[in-house]
């Protein structure tokens, strides 16, 4: 299968289907639904047209915007937009469009009774859209520009139901400081234009190793500091706990298994290993020539993720509301993907290293379809008993039995329990950060213990006595209910074949990943 | 890199160590002096929350087991930690602007310095 050719496909269809949602929405509300579904649907056949073209290949797919070639008429360097997708990019696209599909059809009876939905499906595809951008771009302003595609989708979805003060507080919090740490990337964007003169991240990386400033070092500081927030970082956080459990849960399970995961650990894994590159220092400091030391970077890395990943489990076992609790573990999870790709920098040209960038690839899909689970089952069991009050929900098991073994399954899962797909990526990341460093590998068993208390908690109140209240619950109609199975379905089967998933897809990626002299010949050829 | 793992063992390992609890089981209760069957007996221990009790306030959750007090001895434990941890918690925008700043002046003091 030709990727170049079906690549532009995964921008326009969602492009035109968000644009052309208002117009359809007149034809009346089930023209409106069954359009998000066609549309949605279409992405995640291209998306899975385009992963399996790149995997079969293990190429890299290359798209120029405008022209055949990148490179300008006449001189060997590129001036056009790139769109560039290896493993690592083709995983993270697949795995947007299969959540977004999902989150669009679960939304057909979740959000059966709002109003306002013509903007709730173009909004919705528009977060897609911008998450696709960023996962295939070759080019950093482009880069920016579906970042803030996204973000801006993401406000807007968050303060989504505005009858109550919450939805709006938390996206009028979460703008303000989301537009600070975007003016950070952009400043970090303007400072290596102004540096190097280029936007192409290829050709940006050949320009960074033969002459790395203290201005590349500056823009980099403003990149992480931007992008961990992006990710949800601990101390940068707080926004997620507000944000993620006021938006309608179909968002939610979008924000928390992908924005926070596109929008933050891929791009900041991008930065990190294709444009300043562990290769290009390891290489200079070799010979010699100035450096930027991404050993530093990598241990900066690994700092915010042993900060993440106890302070966010940790919040989660104290929280009484559900929602927030799924947010607080959401995390907790971004601190074992950063601690992946912290060790991913700091061990590179090792086999520590690559073992535990795959872990951290790993654990970003698997989070992806664990915490859309478990948000999804959050918005069904608030559709039935309109409470997500942990205190109110005792006994839920009982009247309703298919959502509550389907969150088993969410919660068994994140915690890492055998067989199912959490393990596997835990493991990854628990043996190569053990190996690193042990105090490390304490660290991530610790976050784990305190994740495994808040989910205990919740499993504790859904097996308990029934409370009148939920005595009037039943489980979800099928719109809604479907999903579930499929996302449960899903985390089963991948947990039964860990190993298989982690040597035919995880490593390539991770070794896709690492291979910076791939991604730069992939645009810059023999030039 | 720490051996070998199949998840299959482990559904395997998983129903052999049921068949092992239900014997066990079997063999306690045959053992065993006697389990009281009715009365205080019965009543399930869950951290010291009585669930027949009802709290001035909470009549809606009266015979309702809850998870809030699971983790009473974690938490407890931990007190001083979760204090600490709620106290920076604000949920003032303020804050979280601080933290924004301070984080990216780490990152660049470090990246300055060591980088």
């Amino acid at each position: 299968m030709n990727g170049e050719a079906i690549l532009p496909y995964l921008i326009i269809i969602p492009l035109f289907g968000a644009f052309s949602m208002p117009i359809v929405s007149l034809i009346g509300r089930k023209a409106r639904e069954a359009w998000a579904v066609i549309i949605s649907g279409a992405t995640l056949a291209v998306a899975s047209a385009l992963f399996y073209s790149v995997w079969e290949d293990r190429g890299i797919i290359v798209y120029t915007l405008g022209a055949k070639s990148p490179l300008g008429q006449g001189v060997s360097f590129p001036i056009r937009i790139v769109w560039e997708v290896d493993l690592f990019g083709a995983i993270m696209v697949l795995m947007v469009a299969l959540v977004s599909f999902l989150a669009v059809v679960y939304s057909l009876g979740y959000m059966k009774h709002d109003t306002g939905l013509d903007k709730y499906y173009t909004l919705i595809i528009v977060l897609e859209l911008g998450m696709l951008g960023i996962a295939i771009t070759g080019d950093l302003f482009n880069f920016y520009v579906f970042l803030e595609i996204m973000s801006i989708a993401s406000y807007a979805l968050v303060a989504f139901r505005n009858d109550t003060w919450e939805g709006i507080e938390a996206g009028i919090k979460y703008m303000f400081v989301g537009s600070i740490a975007s003016s950070f990337i952009l400043l970090g964007i303007a400072l290596l234009y102004g540096q190097y003169g280029t936007l192409t991240m290829s050709y940006l990386a050949v320009k960074l190793a033969q002459n790395p400033t203290v201005t590349a070092k500056v823009a980099l500081a403003l990149f992480i500091a931007g992008l961990l927030f992006k990710s949800g970082a601990s101390p940068v956080h707080m926004w997620l706990a507000d944000a993620h459990p006021a938006a309608p849960s179909s968002i939610s399970a979008m924000l928390s298994g992908l924005v926070i995961k596109v929008g933050g650990v891929y791009a900041l894994a991008r930065l990190l290993f294709s444009i300043y590159s562990p290769l290009a220092y390891k290489a200079l400091r070799a010979y010699g020539y100035p450096y930027i030391n991404m050993n530093t970077v990598g241990w900066a890395i690994i700092i915010f993720a042993c900060l993440t990943l106890i302070i966010g489990n940790a919040m989660a076992v104290i929280q009484t509301d559900m929602k927030r609790l799924l947010a607080y573990s959401s995390v907790g999870q971004i601190g074992y993907i950063l601690l992946g790709l912290g060790i991913g920098l700091a061990a590179y040209g090792s086999h520590t290293g690559e073992v535990a960038l795959a872990g951290a690839i790993y654990h970003t899909f698997n989070h992806a379809l664990m915490k859309a689970l478990l948000f999804l089952i959050a918005g069904v069991v608030i559709h039935e008993l309109g409470t997500r009050d942990l205190n109110e929900l005792s006994g839920l098991a009982k009247t309703m039995p298919k959502t509550t073994f389907a969150f088993l399954i969410g919660a068994a899962a994140i915690i890492g329990m055998p067989p199912l797909n959490g393990f596997a990526s835990k493991w990854l990341i628990y043996e190569s950060s053990a190996i690193f460093n042990p105090i490390l590998g304490a660290i991530a068993i610790i976050g784990t213990a305190f994740c495994t208390a808040a989910y205990v908690r919740v499993l504790y109140t859904f097996f308990g006595r029934p409370s009148e209240r939920v005595m009037k619950a039943k489980d979800p109609e099928a719109s809604m209910l479907w999903p579930i199975i499929i996302l449960a379905v899903a985390i089963v089967i991948m947990g039964l074949f860990p190993w298989q998933i982690s040597e035919k897809v995880m490593l390539p990626a991770a070794k896709a990943l690492e291979d910076q002299l791939a991604y730069i010949s992939a645009v810059l050829g023999g030039a | 890199m720490f051996g070998y793992w199949d998840a299959l063992y482990f559904v395997l390992v998983f129903i052999v160590g049921l068949i092992l609890a239900y014997l066990l089981d079997k063999w306690a209760k045959k053992s065993g002096m006697g389990t009281r069957e009715v009365g205080e007996g019965t009543k399930i221990f869950i951290s010291g929350e009585d669930p027949e009790k009802v709290i001035p306030g909470f009549e809606h959750l009266e015979g309702s087991y809850t998870g809030r007090n699971v983790m009473w001895g974690l938490t407890y434990a931990l007190k001083r930690f979760f204090t600490a941890l709620r106290g920076e918690h604000t949920g003032l925008l303020t804050d979280y602007v601080s933290y924004l700043i301070i984080t990216t002046a780490f990152v660049m003091m470090v990246l300055l310095i060591w980088g």
